[in-house]
């Protein structure tokens, strides 16, 4: 015991652990740096990149550490490139942690719902915004228990180096046991300092857990101050700030559709004239012979859909029938084989030439022409309070200051009746309640054309009405541009101007909504229309 | 590490001190020079003109990668760990001493001496390392000391144990990798056959700690390796190992050098031979406690 005592604060024991943490440090930054660029390689768009990053898995995860660290310390110098022992440790360690962290990081970006990342790229995020601001912080949270793992066990692979030289804990311990003979003493005293370095690396882990812990942390975590994705909030010196954001509001007001903008009346008569209203004004949404098919399956058959500006259209039809594939196609958020769409006279997705844009040029040119959409999943960012689920788009898109971005907020989810629960995160609001702060996030850049797809399929019965409460007063109220697909035919009749029927990826009939909806003249319509009525829930069908 | 042993008894430290004290002129001064550190040794005169010959490696400090498990040749310092300390340690500081040049210490496994010295990690081995055409192959050796080892068995050799011969069919012998005593082990397979009995096997490990510590738990009969090495296991193990018997083996230890620099192979050697006829090394087997017999006037061995 006073052996084992003797060995555990011997010094030289206590400064292998520099070494062990040296190496295993640096093993653990070079296999992070490593593994974003591998996971990098394998989630992009090249499949070259792809491939190679395979391959280098294949080959590093394949072989052992100790023929790694050999190789990095034995033949590299063969080549010219000689490092220090711990130099070329910390390079195998990295080299060979890479691809478990590549595939944590890959694993941790791939759970992130795609519905969020749908929304992201609809609010005209780049790549890069959406990985930095969506992606990045949820799938960071998921993976902490994996790299608490991760440093662990590199911690304790670290003792490999003792075949190149590096004098860390375990070398130090078997040279120590040769020359005095005491061998259990001194590796029960190093067994022991491994474990207080791994007992170390859990309560970090435990503590950085329980500072990203959104739901212990809804504002600000104390940790989460240091990550650059989520700075000190400014709000508590908002009145400061006030004067300055006026003129700041009024820069952000749409120029496109001001004169659209008359406030419509919600009695029948007054409806009936705003189609008339809208008649003269320009075209907003314009989609000529437009063409999609997955596979062998046709989903959109030489669709034509002219929208103005002011106008609501109510797109109805089974489901199948390509509502939704023609709103992503209008937001670019899916490809097509031929036609074309224009957006206030903008053709969206193609240089003046015709070719295709990089993502990142589509998400820059959807932020500018402004195209709102709203989910059938709500798909708000889980990770981002209500507030920010609004405000945060705002700054990081379209640069506003967290100040301006925080007022249009508050006044948006004000709008939608959600002020009390701005510092909510999504996760604890009801159904109607995450689709209304969608609703808000759509129209926080004063979008152009609303587009909305389904919005209430997914939500309980007794939750549809305060959604669609709020999209009726969007258009009697602000007169917004809206291409909405709906089950809710009592609604596409008090809200739109026209109804379109879609069936097989065309249009089957289109006309004034309530003609349409009252005397169908296509039998498709008009079949459909009457399972509809009879269908006593018909916002449950999704 | 390869140390090798007679077949006769190995004489104790009081003689072998007494028998070079007579051996040399300067036997009394020499005695009183074991009793001083070894840095009490200034570098012999012939020195002076070696570093004019070889003026490279003046001022420099070079690596010399070692094995640092056998007590008595390199090993830490248990008093200072943070010290390497034995015969082949002071070897290495006087021949530097001569030449000019200072040394730092890379610890490595025993089969990463010569492939560290031929990566360019080290710039010199000196590690009780048995010069053999094999290895003669991946380095140039000077070599400087025979070799004698000793055959570490449980007390009482409940195997019966008598050499590195057939009473070790059916043994399990534990050896360091890259040992030249594995070979040795490996041929007595077909003896063994030959004769009915069981063959022996092997247990390769990392350095002499493990090959000790695989006796003392039951799961290896002997390991066969340099004497001294094989005495202080049993003295630090009294109760629970002894050695069977000592063996000769037919090798050398050697200095191990790069094949690229035959230049400073001979300066190695040069100065091998100013320290030798000095004096220096029979002093330092003294004060190691090693067996005079050890000495061995200096050699190239290389091959092509």
């Amino acid at each position: 015991m006073s052996l084992f005592v003797h060995y555990f604060s011997l010094p030289y024991l206590l400064e292998g652990i520099w070494f062990t943490v040296a190496v295993t440090a640096l093993g653990l930054a070079g296999g992070l740096i490593l593994g974003l660029v591998l996971a990098a390689m394998q989630l992009g768009r090249f499949w070259m990149l792809a491939a190679f990053a395979r391959g280098y898995t294949v080959i590093f995860r394949g072989t052992p550490l100790i023929l790694q660290m050999v190789f990095a310390y034995d033949a590299l110098p063969q080549i010219g490139l000689k490092l220090s022992a711990i130099g070329a440790a910390g390079l195998a360690l990295a080299a060979n942690e890479a691809p478990f962290i590549a595939e944590m990081l890959r694993a941790g970006v791939l759970g992130v719902d795609r519905g969020q990342v749908l929304a992201g790229q609809a609010l005209g995020m780049t790549p890069a915004l959406l990985m930095r601001r969506i992606i990045a912080p949820q799938a960071f949270r998921t993976m902490i228990p994996a790299l608490g793992n991760e440093t662990v066990s590199a911690l304790k692979n670290s003792s490999l180096a003792s075949v190149i030289s590096v004098q860390e804990l375990t070398l130090r311990s078997t040279q120590l046991a040769s020359s005095t003979f005491d061998f259990f003493s001194i590796f029960f005293a190093s067994g022991l300092i491994y474990l207080a370095l791994t007992s170390a690396v859990s309560v970090i882990q435990l503590l950085v857990e329980r500072a990203l812990d959104l739901d212990r942390t809804t504002r600000q975590g104390r940790l989460a101050v240091f990550l650059p994705w989520r700075r000190v909030d400014l709000s508590t010196k908002l009145n400061l700030a006030e004067p300055a954001s006026a003129a700041a509001d009024l820069a952000h007001s749409p120029p496109l559709d001001v004169p659209a903008r008359l406030p419509r009346a919600a009695s029948r008569s007054d409806r009936a004239a705003h189609p008339a209203m809208v008649r003269r004004n320009n075209v907003a949404v314009e989609v000529t012979d437009l063409r999609k098919n997955y596979g062998a399956q046709t989903v959109l058959d030489g669709l034509n859909l002219s929208v103005r500006v002011g106008e609501v259209v109510a797109l109805l039809g089974p489901s199948g029938s390509g509502k939704s594939t023609l709103l992503r196609c209008i937001n670019q958020l899916e490809n097509w084989d031929s036609g074309m769409v224009r957006v206030g006279g903008r053709r969206l997705g193609h240089c003046d030439d015709g070719k295709p844009l990089s993502p990142r040029a589509i998400a820059n040119e959807r932020a500018s022409v402004g195209v709102g959409m709203v989910f059938q999943q709500f798909n708000l960012f889980g990770h981002l309070t209500a507030r920010e689920n609004v405000a945060g788009p705002l700054r990081w898109v379209h640069g506003m200051t967290r100040i301006d971005a925080d007022r249009r907020a508050r006044e948006l989810l004000e709008r939608v009746g959600l002020s009390r629960r701005a510092d909510a995160l999504p996760r604890h609001l009801s159904g109607g309640q995450q689709q209304r702060v969608a609703v808000a996030r759509a129209l926080a850049p004063n979008p152009s054309v609303l587009l909305l797809d389904e919005p209430t399929s997914a939500l309980d019965p007794e939750l549809v009405n305060e959604v669609l409460e709020v999209i009726r007063r969007l258009a009697i109220d602000d007169g917004l541009t809206m291409i909405i697909s709906t089950h809710q035919i009592r609604f596409a009749d008090e809200v739109a101007d026209r109804v379109a029927f879609l069936s097989g990826g065309s249009i089957l009939e289109q006309g004034p909504a309530h003609e349409i909806l009252t005397n169908p003249r296509n039998p498709v319509t008009a079949r459909f229309l009457s399972v509809m009525e009879a269908d006593k829930a018909p916002e449950n069908k999704a | 590490m390869h140390k090798w042993f007679s077949t006769e008894a190995r004489t104790r430290r009081a003689r072998s001190a007494a028998m070079a004290g007579l051996r040399l002129a300067l036997g009394a001064f020499l005695l009183a020079g074991v009793c001083a550190p070894m840095s009490a040794h200034a570098a012999p005169a012939g020195c002076q003109a070696l570093q004019a010959k070889y003026p490279a490696w003046k001022g420099k400090t070079l690596v010399n990668a070692i094995n640092p498990h056998t007590p008595g040749y390199e090993a830490i310092d248990p008093k200072d760990p943070d010290k390497y300390v034995g015969f082949d340690i002071d070897l290495g500081e006087q021949i530097g001493d001569c030449l000019g040049f200072k040394l730092t210490y890379k610890a490595v496994t025993f089969a990463a001496l010569l492939t560290t010295l031929s990566s360019g990690q080290a710039d010199i081995v000196i590690s009780d390392i048995y010069a053999t055409e094999e290895r003669a192959k991946a380095a140039d050796f000077i070599t400087y000391s025979k070799v004698f080892d000793g055959v570490l068995v449980a007390k009482g050799n409940p195997k019966k144990l008598t050499g590195i011969n057939t009473s070790m069919c059916g043994a399990a012998a534990a050896e360091n990798t890259g040992f030249v005593e594995v070979p040795l082990v490996q041929a007595l397979v077909p003896q063994c056959k030959a004769e009915g009995k069981p063959e022996p096997t092997l247990q390769l490990y990392d350095n002499n700690a493990n090959c000790i510590q695989a006796i003392l738990a039951g799961r290896a009969d002997t390991y066969v390796n340099d004497v001294n090495t094989v005495d202080q296991a049993v003295k630090a193990n009294p109760d629970k190992l002894e050695k069977a018997i000592a063996v000769t083996i037919p090798y050398s230890v050697g200095i191990g050098v790069p094949k690229n620099k035959p230049e400073f192979r001979d300066a190695v050697l040069a100065a091998l031979i100013e320290i030798q006829k000095a004096g220096i090394h029979k002093d330092l087997l003294k004060k190691w406690d090693l067996d005079p017999n050890n000495f061995k006037e200096p050699d190239i061995l290389s091959v092509n």
